[in-house]
């Protein structure tokens, strides 16, 4: 049996919303569907966190910048899993960008969106602090469509 | 294996209504009609002069497995990246501010989509896999709660 339905609901969520996703692009509609539905069940699981704040954000991007990509990247680079390779590669440049953003975020404080929207890359998580739609991520490279401005 | 149409690519210069020999490139709805569609026939496919018209498989060939380990501690980044969207998505319900809110929103979003990707590279990307089959199979011995779609899980085995 797969260890990971021992995974927390938000991950969960994340694995089921990721299948949906891939049957829609199969134009698998019904398939997307139920995935979605239960991607939807493992969201209303999650237990929100009581006292969030930024603070916790960047301790654990900088937590896993130091230990879990580099360590990961050794395995995948022993093993010469290039997917791995790739998402690892990604993930780390996105997940550096997390904590340089909140860093000017507790500097600039809300003036940092005054003129800026929020886009997100739908390929690889970047997120664009810009007046208008990225033409390109510079990060995977996926064109302007596949940035969704947060509202 | 069926011919499908991107709509945003066609630009309705019509030549693979004039090739398909069932008429499935012709319909109401801009997509291609996958009951007409020949298997494998892929004519308006090499006919397209806008790269509009692709291939989909009915069938894919079982995955390469992923190492336990690499498979492993992909799944112990994903609960990170899950984690973070947890924070921010609790943050983006109680944030004092418009700005503070959008911030967190686009953090819920981003981890989302990082988690997405540990989870593709940890064996969950083909939905079709025999690893998503057992992680379906385990999910029904789980002790959900009563909510939990236990029917969408049968369904899927059935169709996937
Ligand atoms: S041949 Fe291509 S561009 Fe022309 S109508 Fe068909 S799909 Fe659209
Ligand atoms: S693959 Fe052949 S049968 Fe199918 S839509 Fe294209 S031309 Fe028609």
């Amino acid at each position: 049996m797969s260890d990971a339905v021992d995974m927390a609901p938000a991950a969960l969520s994340a694995v089921c919303s990721n299948l949906s996703k891939a049957c829609a692009k199969q134009l698998r509609k019904r398939e997307a569907d139920l995935f979605k539905s239960l991607s939807d069940y493992f969201n209303s699981k999650v237990i929100r966190v009581a006292d969030a704040d930024l603070n916790q954000l960047e301790e654990i991007a900088k937590q896993e910048l130091a230990k879990n990509y580099p360590s990961l990247m050794v395995i995948a680079e022993e093993a010469v899993d290039r997917g791995t390779q790739r998402a690892l590669t990604w993930g780390k440049k996105v997940t550096s960008i997390h904590t340089s953003l909140l860093a000017r975020y507790q500097k600039q404080k809300d003036a940092l969106l005054e003129n800026n929207n929020l886009y997100v890359c739908e390929a690889c998580g970047f997120i664009a602090v810009a007046a208008a739609v990225p033409d390109l991520c510079p990060i995977c490279k996926a064109p302007a469509a596949r940035f969704t401005k947060i509202s | 294996m069926h011919a499908a149409r991107n709509i945003s690519l066609c630009t309705k210069d019509c030549l693979c209504l004039f090739v398909c020999p069932t008429g499935a490139t012709d319909t109401e709805t801009g997509q291609i009609d996958f009951d007409r569609c020949l298997d494998g026939c892929r004519l308006c496919v090499d006919a397209c002069p806008s790269h509009a018209l692709y291939l989909v498989m009915d069938n894919y060939p079982e995955p390469k497995r992923k190492s336990a380990q690499i498979a492993k501690a992909l799944q112990v980044l994903m609960e990170s990246k899950s984690a973070q969207e947890t924070v921010a998505s609790s943050l983006a319900l109680e944030a004092g501010t418009d700005a503070r809110k959008l911030l967190a929103k686009a953090f819920a979003y981003s981890n989302r989509i990082l988690s997405e990707d540990c989870g593709r590279e940890a064996g969950f990307m083909l939905p079709q896999s025999a690893v998503v089959r057992d992680f379906l199979v385990g999910l029904l011995d789980q002790p959900f709660d009563e909510a939990f779609p236990a029917d969408a899980v049968r369904e899927l085995l059935e169709l996937i």
